[in-house]
């Protein structure tokens, strides 16, 4: 299930707005597709980046895969406890798994992603 | 009568040197200040890795419910009982080349040597006894020297270099590490292991600044798994001690703090104070005693092999110009080539390597006319792919294969992970021999074996790896 209240990019990022926050993650067909992950390298809080650009890599047992922000703004915070367990977002994508948040510096750039649906459909597009 | 041969230092250069001139019928006479093997088997290599085997062992435990292995509590590490088995593993190597000395009746004498000419040595004891040697033929082997640069005064208490890193008895709480070549690296794995809060600062752009830049990206993102920070592009400006803390000032100003500094960078050659003048051997640029490719100096009869002669500073290379020099000597004529040099770096993963980087391989095609792109082709397959690999559980690394689209030999191989420098032998023959890429695809590997990802790599070279993906067009 995709959750509705996110929105999606084409790299398989999803967004969480909340405010002029927005926090990231990768979804659960990004999840399901690198496998057992063990290992996160995020940007440090006060990086600034912007929509588009490398912000950081998961390592899984099977590849080694890019994270890209769908959104530009500042880091001000990353989720430290994947550093331990890295695997957490293999079990909670879009909760737990969640990786930076980020303050926005082109709000609307939020509005450029994906809906679910429009993510379910692209997923769909993709199978062929 | 046979040839007396005297060499100067006793390390892998020279006591190979020493026994291969002995097998050829010469007469040995070694001389040595400190113990048999040199840096690499007292201070070096070995020490090294009898330390970085426990860590890596470490690593493992660290898994071990995952496993399946139940410990009562977490693995915990005993630096002074690691150094005791280290200088115990040491001891009997050093014990087990005097024992081939012997055999070979190869003598030995203990002391500092300077030449005073072309045919003799004079060598001072540790009590200060002196007494001379005279030989046909001269052997200079007496390596590199420690890291000695005036603004990081090794204190070897505050400020160290790897020989006092390697005997430390407790793993002080932060370590700065300036170098992140091989030695720092490896010390970094090392000490990251043991809880040290490790932090590398290297002038270059890279860590391994001199490797393939995908195995420079691996190295440093397994540092970074590891906890280790790595500032690049920068240097230390300042250092100051106090109370047992060092200050170090990088160049832009921001400062860093640790109980130790490693000072991993600065080799010098000991090409002084040996009596080269004295001989009118000359000396490069840098200082290195200059050879020809049979390891003559510019005087005849006296010749120079290992880390002195500033060519690549590897022990197994040392070894192999301690042979050529005595060869050459004993009416053997023969000569040095460094085009095919293995190597290993033993950080935790390993990495081994042989021949050219993608980046040197393709400016080679540049400068000979060729275009870069068309002219090498790279293969790559990652550890995580072999069944190996997963049932040992060993799945961090990548090989990596650089070939002569042409003439389909290959002109370099790097692999990161597990037992690399053991794997990377299989590549060194292929480029020794000029076996093809179709040729090592085609030689059947053992399964389930590491080398396996060797040869698929190979076949990865025209998209052809079986447990691979195809890549994307």
């Amino acid at each position: 299930m995709i959750p509705t209240d996110l929105r999606y990019h084409n790299e398989h990022e999803w967004v969480r707005l909340s405010g002029t926050q927005a926090t990231v993650g990768i979804s659960h067909f990004a999840q399901d597709a690198l496998g057992e992950i063990v290992f996160i390298d995020m940007p440090k809080a006060g990086a600034v980046v912007s929509s588009g650009q490398q912000i950081g890599e998961v390592e899984s047992t099977k590849t080694t895969s890019t994270i890209y922000t769908p959104v530009s703004g500042t880091v001000t915070a990353i989720n430290t406890a994947l550093r331990d367990h890295p695997e957490v977002v293999n079990s909670d994508p879009y909760g737990k798994g969640w990786m930076v948040v980020i303050e926005l510096s082109k709000p609307a750039e939020v509005d450029q992603l994906m809906t679910a649906a429009q993510y379910e459909a692209f997923l769909a597009s993709q199978k062929h | 009568m046979a040839t007396h041969i005297a060499i100067l230092g006793a390390g892998p250069g020279g006591y190979v040197a020493a026994i291969r001139a002995a097998q050829l019928g010469a007469c040995v006479t070694v001389i040595e200040q400190q113990a048999l093997g040199g840096v690499c088997l007292n201070w070096g290599c070995i020490p090294s890795k009898a330390l970085l085997s426990v860590i890596e062992l470490g690593d493992k435990l660290k898994k071990a419910e995952d496993l399946g292995i139940l410990l009562p509590g977490p693995a915990r590490y005993d630096l002074a009982r690691m150094v005791a088995r280290k200088n115990k593993v040491v001891a009997a190597l050093v014990k087990g080349i005097a024992t081939l000395f012997k055999a070979w009746h190869i003598d030995v004498v203990e002391g500092r040597g300077r030449l005073v000419d072309a045919r003799t040595i004079a060598v001072t004891s540790s009590d200060g006894s002196q007494r001379q040697v005279q030989a046909d033929a001269i052997v200079i082997a007496t390596g590199s020297s420690w890291p000695q640069l005036a603004q990081f005064p090794i204190d070897g208490i505050t400020i160290i270099t790897s020989k006092q890193a390697l005997d430390l008895d407790a793993a002080p709480p932060r370590m700065i590490i300036l170098g992140a070549g091989v030695e720092g690296c490896e010390c970094a794995s090392l000490f990251s292991g043991l809880g040290t809060q490790v932090t590398m600062v290297e002038l270059q752009s890279a860590v391994l600044p001199l490797e393939d830049e995908e195995v420079s990206v691996l190295m440093a993102r397994e540092l970074k798994k590891r906890g280790v920070e790595v500032h690049t592009g920068t240097t230390i400006e300042q250092v100051a001690v106090q109370d047992g803390v060092v200050r170090a000032t990088l160049k832009d100003g921001s400062a860093l703090e640790a109980e130790r500094l490693l000072v991993s960078i600065g080799r010098g050659f000991q090409s002084r104070d040996i009596g080269a003048e004295h001989a009118g051997i000359a000396l490069g640029r840098r200082g290195e005693i200059v050879v020809d490719e049979r390891m003559q100096t510019t005087v005849p009869g006296v010749y120079a092999i290992g880390d002195v002669v500033g060519k690549a500073m590897l022990a197994h290379v040392a070894s192999a110009q301690g042979k050529v020099a005595v060869e050459n000597i004993l009416g053997h004529p023969t000569t040095i080539r460094y085009e095919v040099i293995p190597a290993g770096i033993f950080t935790l993963p390993e990495v081994g390597r042989v021949g050219l980087t993608e980046r040197q391989a393709r400016e080679q095609a540049q400068a000979d006319g060729r275009d870069p792109e068309q002219a090498i082709t790279v293969g790559r397959f990652r550890y995580a792919a072999l069944g190996k690999a997963q049932a040992t559980g060993d799945i961090t690394g990548l090989f990596k294969v650089i070939a002569d689209a042409d003439s389909g030999t290959l002109l370099g191989a790097h692999i990161v992970g597990a037992h690399a420098a053991d794997l990377i032998h299989e590549a060194a023959l292929a480029m020794e021999t000029g076996a093809t890429m179709p040729q090592l695809a085609h030689m059947i590997h053992a399964h389930p074996t590491l080398a396996e990802g060797l040869q698929e790599a190979v076949e990865d070279l025209e998209g052809k790896a079986i447990h691979q993906v195809k890549k994307k067009s």
